[in-house]
């Protein structure tokens, strides 16, 4: 196995923080971490190039480090590509996260890195590489390798990677499917008896916490704001003209009320999968609530109802996908000069 | 209570002059059955074919997977609010032919996201390896509809063809000693000489009102759940006919065969037996339509747990899609602020492979979770050497090599706990 090893200038034996700004240099053969890398390996892995550079030059002229250290592997034409560990050094894990994400896209070589769980660069590259779980200082470095090695291993012969607990790796959230001796009836059983027993047990699924949205701040004057009406309910205008998908969504409209005061059921559809959509056929306005809100225009209560509604719809849909929608839609809002939002779902 | 099932085992499926049972062999008169289902006018005709394990045939969709099952005269009657008048279930004993299944097929597929060729039945090959009906005998059933028949009484008449030929095979068993019997233990709420293990409640979702039921479509007792708060029922009564699926299912799929043998009542059964737990009962539940139906179901459920079944523990499943997620967590929810520690059992929502996308909920103590796979399971199956379908045009589509996802076969995906696929996060 020929590998390519990419540290900076503390592991690279350069020195410590005063040359943190040396820039990119190679030596041929491993350095430092890469001995012991090779060591645990074995098998006649070698190190045939080391890359060191200065945490501080790297993170300040990060492109120019990237196209640079990504030339040299391709001439190199390893196996396989290192980064650290990096253990809790931010700069050091920026730099190892950057460099093998790009190396794995544009080289199609496969690339393992180790960091603490709160180094910075974890946050940033966790999703599309395998970071080992280095612990915070180089205490830990011969278990460390050794799980960068295991890993090593399996990557370039292409073998089924285990979980983050069997293999040493920081979790990358994201899931694959899996058969297993036990059905979901005995798993579910045997974690309730743990549980009420007080016994350590398992969730194959762990609860994400989103970050709270801050509250912005109120509308000064509502008699005198542009008010907009979106909905995640699918509502459409008959014929759904934007194909607006009824789960899974990947568009949102944009649909004329200029002229009405009232939503008659005969002029829309619902494209959405997931709810009893009877009522809302019937009368539209229980989704969409336009014909309040114009009462509330025409006593002066809002300034005025905005001339378009948007609606998409809220089914099965990815965070990724719907961050999207968000953004497209929000600019929008903004485009249009609106002052206020009424968001109704199902 | 005190169920008991015995047991016939089935090994070969045969048509002939009579229907019986002859040690392992079921013989049937398919025209004496083809006879007793068109009293349905509703059917025009009813196509019937058999179909071994291992054997190269594909079917489909599938409407319902049926276990042949009949009660032992005196003790009750089959299907009870179905086909029978809605007694009791789950008393006495009930002959069953294992090994078996009746397959009852759609003439198309449910509309939605699961594709035109919606769940089939897989027999052989890669993705069947992974089904737990494909090593089952099946007598398919092909109903054919007579003209203008379609809508609700369309759905009834396929409801009403599988439990009727489930219950006349069967009964060619019940003059037969069984292979094998076994009586179920007392459940109830306060069991002498169990003190000191768990109470074990089991509480699950049978119908989901993101759809409307339809007026006469039968789920409990035959009653089509409209307007009912959740109920306590005896596990027996499960395993006994009272719950059969509803029309339509999605997000892994539940079958009445696995009402018959539900995955986690037996498996708490097991470990009740085991003197592992003590298992109190169950309560069937049904995700609401709106918050205030949502608010009404969970906390009628959560209160039927803590004050007539007075569980330390309980383990809950969903029915339907997306939103049931929402009143399966709740209910947890609020068994967890009564001090009753819960496991909950989800579908795969996550399209995108993300955990971030995985769960519909978000409480801290809803913090055991079991969860299913299915969307990034998808098989190159080969073309079928046997097709059995409703329509010449669903037999080309199922034909054919083509791309099975998991959630397309039958026993793969499950949400009544039968699944051995899961999600791992890496």
């Amino acid at each position: 196995m020929r590998i390519v090893h990419y540290l900076n200038q503390f592991f690279g034996g350069i020195g410590s923080e005063e040359e943190a700004n040396s820039p990119l240099q190679e030596a041929d053969g491993a350095v430092g971490p890469g001995r012991l890398l090779e060591q645990t390996i074995g098998d006649g892995a070698t190190v045939v190039k080391t890359l060191i550079c200065g945490d501080n030059h790297a993170v300040e002229h990060q492109d120019e480090l990237v196209a640079a250290v990504v030339e040299r592997v391709r001439e190199a034409r390893p196996d396989l590509f290192v980064a650290g560990p990096c253990f809790d050094a931010g700069r050091y894990g920026m730099a190892a996260g950057a460099l093998c994400s790009a190396v794995r896209s544009e080289l199609g070589i496969p690339a393992v890195t180790a960091m603490h769980e709160e180094n910075p660069g974890v946050d940033l590259y966790r999703e599309s590489l395998y970071i080992v779980d280095s612990g915070r200082n180089a205490a830990g470095m011969k278990q460390v390798v050794q799980r960068m090695a295991g890993l090593a291993r399996k990557l370039v012969a292409d073998e089924p990677i285990g979980t983050p607990r069997e293999e040493g790796y920081l979790t990358r959230g994201l899931i694959r499917d899996r058969f297993v001796d036990r059905s979901s009836a005995e798993r579910l059983v045997d974690m309730v008896l743990a549980k009420v027993q007080g016994q350590p047990f398992d969730t194959e699924m762990p609860i994400t916490s989103f970050e709270p949205v801050a509250k912005p701040r109120g509308v000064d004057d509502i008699s005198k704001a542009k008010v907009m009406l979106i909905t995640d309910g699918g509502l459409v205008p008959k014929g759904n003209p934007d194909n607006i998908e009824g789960m899974a969504a990947t568009r949102w409209g944009a649909y004329d009320i200029s002229q009405a005061d009232d939503l008659a059921g005969d002029d829309y559809e619902i494209s959405h999968g997931g709810y009893d959509p009877r009522f809302v056929q019937a009368d539209p306005d229980r989704l969409v609530p336009l014909d309040a809100l114009r009462q509330l225009e025409k006593e002066g209560v809002v300034g005025k109802v905005h001339d378009e509604f948007l609606s998409t719809s809220g089914l099965s849909n990815p965070l990724s996908n719907t961050r999207r929608l968000g953004r497209e839609m929000a600019e929008k809002v903004k485009q249009e000069g609106i002052d206020a939002v009424i968001l109704t779902s199902t | 209570m005190n169920l008991t099932l015995a047991y016939h085992p089935v090994e070969t499926l045969r048509f002939g002059a009579a229907t019986r049972l002859d040690g392992t062999t079921v013989e049937i008169n398919a025209d004496e059955l083809r006879t007793l289902l068109l009293e349905d006018e509703a059917l025009a005709d009813v196509a019937l074919e058999h179909v071994a394990p291992g054997e190269d045939c594909r079917a489909g969709p599938v409407f319902d997977i049926i276990e042949p099952r009949a009660k032992a005269a005196g003790d009750g009657p089959d299907f009870p609010g179905i086909l029978g008048p809605p007694l009791t279930a789950g008393k006495g004993t009930t002959h069953v032919l294992s090994g078996m299944a009746v397959t009852v097929l759609d003439e198309h597929a449910a509309g939605g996201s699961r594709g035109s060729i919606g769940r089939v039945l897989e027999m052989t090959g890669p993705a069947a390896e992974g089904s737990c009906y494909s090593p089952l005998h099946h007598l398919v059933v092909v109903p054919r509809l007579a003209p203008g028949k379609d809508g609700a009484t369309a759905q009834r008449a396929k409801r009403v063809a599988g439990l009727k030929t489930a219950v006349y095979l069967a009964q060619a068993s019940t003059a037969h000693a069984p292979a094998e019997s076994r009586t179920f233990e007392p459940v109830d709420p306060g069991p002498p000489g169990r003190e000191g293990l768990p109470r074990v409640a089991y509480v699950g979702q049978i119908f989901s009102r993101q759809r409307r039921a339809e007026l006469d479509e039968p789920v409990l007792y035959g009653h089509n759940t409209t307007g009912m708060l959740p109920v306590l029922l005896h596990p027996d009564e499960w395993l006994d006919g009272a719950v059969v699926t509803s029309y339509y299912t999605s997000m892994g799929g539940a079958e009445t065969y696995l009402y018959q043998n539900h995955p986690i009542i037996t498996e708490l059964y097991r470990r009740h037996r085991a003197g592992e737990l003590n298992f109190v009962g169950t309560v069937a539940s049904i995700a609401g339509s709106d918050n205030t139906d949502r608010d009404r179901n969970c906390r009628t459920a959560a209160s039927l747990v803590k004050w007539a079944l007075n569980a330390d523990a309980a383990v809950l499943t969903k029915y339907g899609g997306g939103v049931p997620h929402a009143d399966l967590a709740e209910t947890a929810r609020l068994l967890e602020s009564e001090g009753i520690r819960t496991s909950v059992m989800v579908s795969d929502v996550s399209r995108d492979r993300r955990v971030e996308s995985a769960l519909l909920f978000n409480f801290p103590e809803v913090d055991a979770i079991v969860y299913g796979g299915g969307n990034d399971t998808r098989w190159e199956v080969p073309p079928a050497g046997r097709v059995i379908a409703a329509t010449p045009a669903i037999g080309e589509l199922l034909a054919g090599a083509r791309e099975l996802g998991a959630m397309n076969v039958a026993g793969v995906t499950n949400q009544q706990g039968a699944s051995r696929l899961r999600a791992v996060v890496y």
